[in-house]
């Protein structure tokens, strides 16, 4: 590892100063320390932020709950009021990583954590996201984990999170404080973005923002709802595709419904046209199937990842089966 | 007298090195305090093929700490191969930075040694080589056809006429089955603290083999063998990638020798894959014909597999095929592709693991051609002789371990139509295998030290034999106190140090047979000589402190040694067992659950059940590993690994994994040797592959022929031809 600074902040305004550009906030590490051993991130100083106060779960004014940044995946996941109200969230960050990563990982993070493209690892290989200019090395190499939907010709990668993708179906602000002191909200499906010709960010946040929380939407799924990952392990695997389904039904008919998927590119893919065909809807089998179809329509997969269309449009009817039949 | 032996050989006792374990005061390789020692560093190179043309140790240099960068301008000149393409072995040498040649991408270029581990990582970073690169290095398996050779007279086989044995037969099967790179991957990464000190080497190291790990180091600095100690006390698994000295000692070693401390090496996890050894990928195309009622006719098993531009080593996947089954007509071959890749080796039951996973399909592709019950269709086939030694089996209870695995699994409840056995969204499939694992027996030295202490008598086993896990210290004991008659706290074993008497370590399965037999021979010659010197009968049985007090003596120390009979040599000698799984597979998603596996072994006198056990089902979880998911991709344009760790190279998880029972049969092949015992940390993994695949196709009507067997390859696949959905 290169030599870095730590430093450990007992208030936000001491984190926000001392942030260079050569900076990085340390949640719970889980990422960062692994790519920085992997010399793919070279910060020289960490700013520790575990010890600032964002780790409560309370009530919101849009009649939902807040996520504070710093607490861990595990807890939330496990919160009462989260299981109660967000079954769904909960269920997606459960089948994430391994009880031991769940425990240090913190929301912030989560929403940071960065692709597990090959080509991002290897420094020896061209990847525009890690060395911006170097090409992409997925586009003529091994993609078959790689997205189908928002990709560019500098960047193919696809974002890791189970959270962030029950994030997109639920519907979230995330709150930052940005340097100056005062602080921003950006709405979930805003703050994640696609590669086009900065694939080396992630994220639309400013330099040194912190977020500090997340304010999740008014709870809407918590009886019919399904997160469904499909993977080549049990646990500990990332998602070769994952669907997030919620819905609220009434007399059979589906009056609101959230719709994401993982595994498929630079963000949580939010699949609004499929959700536009299915709000008030009956939910029903046929119904599902050409949701999925829809969903799956604008897919251009590469000749590794075809199997990503007929896997993704049998993953989302599944999941919404799942959900309108409380199989959990 | 009467026997104390609840801590002999067949009791389930716990492991008796498990306390030193758990308290952490077993210590493996890294672990020795050796006073003043450093660190050091592999660099590994960024291209496959090509010549270094430039090194920068400027940067490097000015880190803190920093004692020595080798590379091939001042690295100490080693001994070389004798030969061009030589077979490499437990004690081949290891040579390394010996020139500017870069013969595979992650190939040692360098080696930094500082005072600290953080130190010597960041320097190795900082070192930076200009190649220059060949653009066409050898890493397509599909684009090397063309350079495929035959290694060795010895890698073909046949027996009667194979295709006048295809030409009788009333049904055929011709598939191609493939297996993937994967790597050993032990938890314990493999280190080594290594003391060059006025001409004597004194080396820690993750070994499997300390002897030969000794002939290895002598060999490459070309220093008498008397002058090299390895100690390798706990081994954290070895699966094959410690069998060989890794070049990492040597670097230590060389680096040691210039800088008059012992240096300290531990190869990174990523390192694993490019310098550890590894399997390589093998096509096997199977040919299988057989008569209406079941009969074999005839059987093909020929392999294409890779190896390094510098070595060979060739997976015998056809073996199986030889010896298994009582087929006149037998073709084995095996080809080799030399690439730019490290030179593979041996890996978890190498040979029977990945060829079993072909043949054993390919039985069940013919089973159901001819609408037999694989079961049946196996133990028809059965034989008592080997035609490929063309000697009897010392023992073979094969059929013994289908029939009661398919009582206790289950097996008249399987449906024999693909598709029929469902429960929601899941289809349910059963499948079978039979598994066959090579039982070597090799010649091994032990010395039993005796020690009256207040009527009590103390003793230590001594040997160069090693534990990686298995339980070798246990059943070495259990084996002591079988044969003096004293319970087991009063027995201490000693092992994996060169200087000790010398066995063949660990490996191929010849572990436990080799060292108990070894121990037997010590415990019988220290009694017999005991009793001889005081004229007692051998039947006549004394208590061992008697025997020493009746000598007048306080101490007494006694060699023995074990090696194979003639009887041996006249028989083929091989543990054998049947495998049963339960699938569940999603019909949509591609994902399965493997959801019980019942195994049978019959693997000789089980010495410990509980050892044995956790031989068993660590060799499932690795046959499961390499169904559900192990491989190790290279990149096509780069040829690295772009697996790097353990988040990309998937082995089972706990909830992988299925409810296993486990069932040995009562055996003793006095035949194999004297104390009854058959190699066993093989046979688990062996033909598991071939179950969970055939429950697959069971369960769907997929043929899957490529491991791993991924969801995406699954959702992909089609029906088998015939099969009605």
């Amino acid at each position: 590892m290169r030599p870095f600074t730590y430093t450990a902040s007992t208030n936000k305004e001491a984190a926000l100063r001392a942030f260079t550009t050569t900076s990085h906030y340390l949640g719970g590490g889980t990422n960062l320390v692994d790519l920085m051993k992997e010399d793919v991130a070279r910060p020289d100083q960490l700013i520790d932020v575990n010890n600032l106060e964002y780790n409560e779960i309370v009530k919101n004014d849009k009649g939902g709950f807040t996520l504070g940044a710093l607490l861990s995946n595990a807890a939330t996941a496990n919160n009462k009021d989260v299981r109660q109200n967000y079954p769904l969230l909960s269920m997606a960050m459960l089948s994430a990583a391994t009880a031991q990563i769940r425990n240090m990982a913190t929301n912030g993070g989560n929403l940071l954590q960065r692709t597990r493209c090959p080509y991002f690892f290897e420094t020896s290989m061209p990847c525009n996201k890690r060395a911006p200019g170097s090409g992409c090395g997925a586009l003529k190499g091994m993609n078959a984990t790689h997205a189908i939907f928002g990709y560019s010709q500098k960047c193919i990668a696809t974002n890791p999170s189970d959270m962030c993708v029950a994030l997109a179906a639920i519907g979230a602000t995330v709150e930052v404080q940005k340097q100056d002191g005062s602080s921003r909200m950006i709405d979930f499906n805003d703050f994640h973005r696609l590669p086009e010709d900065q694939p080396e960010k992630d994220n639309t946040l400013n330099q040194g923002e912190l977020i500090t929380a997340i304010h999740l939407n008014e709870p809407a799924f918590s009886d019919h709802y399904y997160y469904l990952k499909i993977r080549e392990r049990s646990s500990y695997a990332f998602a070769l595709i994952s669907v997030a389904a919620g819905m609220q039904i009434k007399n059979g008919t589906i009056s609101k419904i959230g719709l994401a998927m993982g595994g498929v590119a630079h963000k949580p893919w939010k699949l609004t046209e499929a959700e536009a065909f299915l709000t008030g809807k009956s939910a029903s089998q046929a119904n599902f199937e050409e949701a999925a179809m829809i969903a799956m329509k604008a897919a251009k997969p590469f000749e590794a990842n075809k199997y990503k269309v007929d896997m993704g449009e049998k993953a989302i009817v599944r999941a919404l089966t799942q959900a309108y039949e409380r199989k959990y | 007298m009467k026997t104390s032996n609840e801590s002999g050989v067949g009791n389930a006792i716990n492991r008796v090195e498990g306390h030193l374990k758990v308290m952490g005061k077993a210590k493996y390789a890294s672990e020795f305090p050796v006073p003043n020692k450093v660190y050091g560093q592999g660099i590994n190179s960024t291209i496959a093929k090509g010549e270094i043309i430039g090194i920068d140790t400027s940067a490097a240099e000015k880190v803190k700490g920093v004692l020595k960068i080798i590379t091939y301008k001042n690295a100490e000149k080693l001994k070389g191969y004798d030969q061009e393409m030589p077979f490499i072995s437990t004690d081949t040498i290891a040579p390394v930075l010996q020139s500017n040649k870069v013969h595979y991408f992650g190939e040692y270029v360098g080696f930094v040694v500082a005072e600290t581990f953080e130190q010597a990582q960041y320097a190795a970073r900082l070192v930076k080589f200009e190649y220059k690169e060949d653009p066409k290095p050898t890493i397509n398996f599909d684009k090397s056809r063309n350079k495929a050779f035959k290694p060795s007279e010895k890698s073909d086989y046949s027996r009667g006429d194979f295709k006048k044995g295809m030409s009788e037969a009333d049904e055929v099967v011709t598939q191609t089955y493939n297996t993937p790179i994967e790597h050993h991957h032990p938890m314990e990464l493999h280190a080594t603290i290594a003391s060059w000190n006025n001409g004597k080497v004194l080396v820690y190291a993750s070994q499997q083999i300390v002897e030969d790990a000794s002939i290895a180091i002598s060999g490459t600095f070309q220093i008498p063998n008397e002058d090299v100690r390895v100690i390798a006390a706990f081994v954290g698994g070895g699966f094959g990638s410690k069998l060989n000295l890794d070049r990492h000692v040597i670097m230590a070693l060389m680096a040691s020798k210039m800088i008059g401390k012992p240096v300290q090496a531990t190869v990174t996890r990523h390192q694993m894959f490019t310098n550890t050894n590894m399997r390589q990928q093998n096509e096997q195309i199977m040919s299988i014909g057989a008569k209406r009622d079941g009969t074999l006719t005839a059987l093909s098993h020929e392999t294409l597999s890779h190896t390094s531009i510098k070595e060979i080593f060739q997976e015998p996947c056809g073996m199986v095929s030889k010896m298994l089954y009582n087929v006149p007509n037998n073709l084995v071959t095996a080809r080799l592709m030399p690439m730019n890749l490290q030179a593979p080796f041996a890996m978890r039951a190498p040979g029977e693991a990945t060829g079993s996973f072909a043949l054993e399909s390919a039985m069940d592709e013919m089973a159901w051609k001819l609408k037999m019950d694989p079961v049946e269709f196996r133990v028809k086939n059965d034989t008592q002789h080997d035609l490929h030694a063309n000697k009897p089996f010392s023992s073979r209870l094969l059929v013994e371990c289908l029939r009661i695995g398919a009582d206790k699994f289950g097996w008249e409840n399987r449906k024999s139509e693909p598709g029929t056995n469902k429960n929601g969204n899941w289809l349910i499939g059963y499948g079978v295998s039979a598994a066959s694992r090579n039982s070597p027996y090799k010649k091994t030295y032990a010395k039993v030290i005796l020690k009256l202490e207040k009527d009590k008598v103390n003793v230590t086993i001594q040997m160069d034999a090693t534990d990686i896990g298995t339980g070798s210290y246990t059943i070495i004991a259990q084996t002591a106190s079988e044969y003096l008659r004293i319970p087991i706290d009063q027995i201490t074993v000693e092992l994996g140090d060169s200087d000790f008497p010398p066995t063949p370590g660990s490996g191929g399965s010849w572990g436990a047979a080799s060292f108990c037999n070894g121990v037997q021979s010590a415990c019988e010659n220290a009694v017999s000589k005991l009793k001889k010197n005081r004229n007692i009968k051998n039947s006549e049985e004394v208590a061992l402190a008697d025997l020493l007090k009746r000598n007048q003596l306080t101490s007494f120390e006694a060699e023995g040694m074990a090696e194979p009979s003639d009887a041996f040599s006249k028989h083929s000698v091989f543990s054998f067992g049947a495998n049963f799984a339960e699938v569940w597979v999603d019909k949509d998603t591609g994902m399965y659950k493997i959801k019980r596996m019942v195994n049978v072994a019959s693997a000789g006198k089980i010495l410990n059940p509980k050892t044995a056990y956790g031989q068993i089902i660590g060799g499932i979880t690795m046959g499961a590993g390499m169904v559900i998911a192990e491989q190790s991709k290279i990149e096509p344009n780069f040829g690295n690994f772009i697996t790097r760790s353990f988040a990309d190279y998937h082995v089972p998880v706990n909830l992988d994994m299925a409810n296993v029972d486990v069932i040995f049969l009562p055996e003793e092949d006095k035949i194999a040797n004297k104390m009854g015992i058959k190699g066993i940390g093989e046979l688990g993994i062996t033909s598991v592959a071939a179950s969970i695949a055939n429950a697959i196709f069971n369960a769907t009507g997929k043929r899957m022929r490529d491991l791993p067997i991924t969801p995406e390859k699954l959702i992909e696949a089609g029906l088998e031809p015939g099969v009605k959905i």
